[in-house]
């Protein structure tokens, strides 16, 4: 197995979570295309980047 | 008034009411001859509370007729998304799971129409618990689009779109975390208002993620749309999302048309949304007319879509997945397998994914508020083209597809779906303008110019065995 089918595998016995056997490639597809889309989060930010208060609650101006 | 006609606006409706040329009563049945009339096509409604309307229109009758009128609103048909509690009615959230989930009060939105003496007509199809996709496993089918009923309707508040669309209500409420009152919007035709995140409460509407989830209108008209925000908007103590925030005259703003403002087209977003030409052509000639209008209309960026995609479905997955994981793992079977399968995607995020989305959603906010220091309200597409048809829907559990209009639920911004022209095959197309944060009057403002001054609300879906 791949690393990325162990992944797969994994965070779904950790939720304890099945898939029907006939959904298997389907599910796995789409993990892979949102670790694809998700690629991005992995660029480096900032200390100061941080995601306090979001979303932003009590005021008009700009966050 | 019967049911051949569309409802009137929310606005003519309330007119008639006030000139006596219609009363509540006429109204009610109206709209629910229009409803059983069209319902078996359409699918919009999960239940029609036929007396419930009766009793609610008989007295509103009573009070008008008594000198008692509560405002423009007052006797005038609307629907729920059958995620917002009503006192005494199922919230199904379309779902297998809440079959048997009568709610004990109503929601707090539900509960502002109906001070506002507005009359509930019934509670209307949804995309299972507001995510997923139009499903065929489900106690309920999934609405139509009236404009061609082999099309979807757009989601997930799919009956609010069908029921605005073919003219049984003039108010239908509806839910966007990533689009699902503006995209249904768009492909029915309609203008659906996303609020700004805390301007409308969202206590007692079933939750799809907590940090995106934003409660608004579908309406004909913008101007409905105003009317329908003046009584829901407004600080709610007991929802922790809710905004404090002073609520301005929504009418009072539609009167001063585009002259002096400036709009930023951003045009470039249409490449990267792989939008259709068609829709593209749609959005230029709105732009054109803005100009023509009085309005400076500039180019601008927005930043990259898959920035925005990769923070919208990270926090979705992520806040849907905590909601729902007990039900997947005891339960699954209940869900309609696209529901099951989308939801289960929370589970392969990871704790550091999820941070770093919601860092880089306070980037991407600051970025889109910085293009407001050079514009009042941005103009962009909402959706890549026409509706596409029911059965060619993408309900794989990964749509490889880039939406356009979760952009908006990422920063908060306030958004209003409208017609912005029909497609070659006579489907609508849509624009989209979005705000600064908690200015939906000047979003509003520049929405009822253009809606005026184009004219596409005159063109009404036309439905076999009645009159458009």
């Amino acid at each position: 197995m791949s690393d990325d089918d162990l992944d797969f595998a994994a965070a779904l016995r950790r939720a304890g979570l099945t898939i029907p056997p006939e959904r298997v490639a389907a599910m796995r597809e789409a993990y892979r295309g949102m670790q694809r889309l998700l690629a991005v989060l992995d660029d480096p930010l900032a200390y100061e980047d941080e995601p306090a208060q979001l979303p932003r609650y009590d005021r008009g101006a700009p966050s | 008034m019967n049911a051949n006609q569309p409802l009137p606006t929310l606005a003519e409706a309330g007119r008639l009411i006030a000139s006596g040329e219609a009363s509540p009563v006429e109204l009610t049945e109206a709209a629910l001859a229009r409803a059983a009339a069209l319902n078996d096509r359409l699918a919009a409604f999960i239940e029609i509370t036929a007396e419930r309307a009766r009793a609610a229109a008989r007295r509103a009758e009573r009070e008008i007729a008594g000198g008692r009128r509560r405002g423009r609103l007052h006797g005038i048909p609307y629907g729920l998304k059958d995620i917002y509690d009503a006192a005494g009615l199922r919230t199904t959230a379309h779902s297998r799971l809440l079959l048997d989930n009568v709610a004990a009060a109503d929601a707090e939105t539900t509960a502002r129409l109906e001070a506002a003496g507005m009359i509930l007509i019934g509670k209307l199809a949804t995309h299972e618990f507001a995510t997923g996709g139009p499903a065929f496993d489900l106690p309920f089918p999934p609405a139509r689009n009236p404009w061609n009923t082999a099309h979807f309707t757009g989601g997930s508040s799919s009956g609010s779109g069908a029921a605005v669309a073919s003219g049984i209500l003039p108010l239908a409420m509806g839910s966007d975390t990533g689009g699902s009152i503006r995209v249904p919007a768009a492909y029915c035709g309609t203008v659906g208002l996303k609020p700004t995140y805390g301007r409308v409460s969202r206590r007692g509407v079933v939750p799809l993620c907590y940090s995106l989830d934003t409660c608004g209108p579908l309406t004909w008209t913008v101007e409905d749309a105003a009317l329908a925000l003046q009584a829901l908007a407004g600080h709610d103590p007991r929802d922790p999302g809710s905004a404090d925030v002073p609520v301005p005259d929504y009418a009072t703003a539609l009167r001063h048309g585009v002259a002096g403002l400036r709009i930023g087209y951003a045009k470039g977003f249409n490449d990267d949304g792989k939008v259709a030409a068609e829709q593209a052509a749609a959005l230029d000639a709105a732009a054109a007319l803005l100009a023509k209008l009085g309005a400076e209309v500039i180019e601008v960026a927005l930043p990259p879509n898959d920035h925005f995609q990769a923070c919208a479905r990270t926090i979705s997955h992520s806040e849907s997945f905590a909601i729902h994981a007990e039900d997947l793992k005891t339960r699954p079977e209940l869900y309609a397998r696209v529901t099951r399968e989308r939801l289960t995607l929370g589970a392969f995020i990871t704790a550091r994914q999820y941070v770093q989305a919601q860092r880089l959603r306070r980037i991407l906010t600051r970025r889109v508020d910085t293009l407001f220091e050079r514009c009042d309200v941005l103009l962009t597409a909402v959706i890549p083209g026409p509706a596409p048809l029911l059965e060619e829907t993408d309900t794989s559990p990964w749509r490889s597809a880039q939406p356009l209009a979760s952009v908006f639920n990422v920063t908060g911004h306030p958004a209003l779906a409208q017609p912005c022209g029909f497609a070659a095959n006579g489907l609508p197309l849509s624009a989209q303008f979005v705000g600064r944060a908690f200015d939906e009057a000047t979003v509003l403002r520049v929405g009822h110019a253009y809606e005026r001054a184009a004219g596409w609300t005159a063109r009404r879906p036309a439905l076999a065995g009645l009159s458009g």
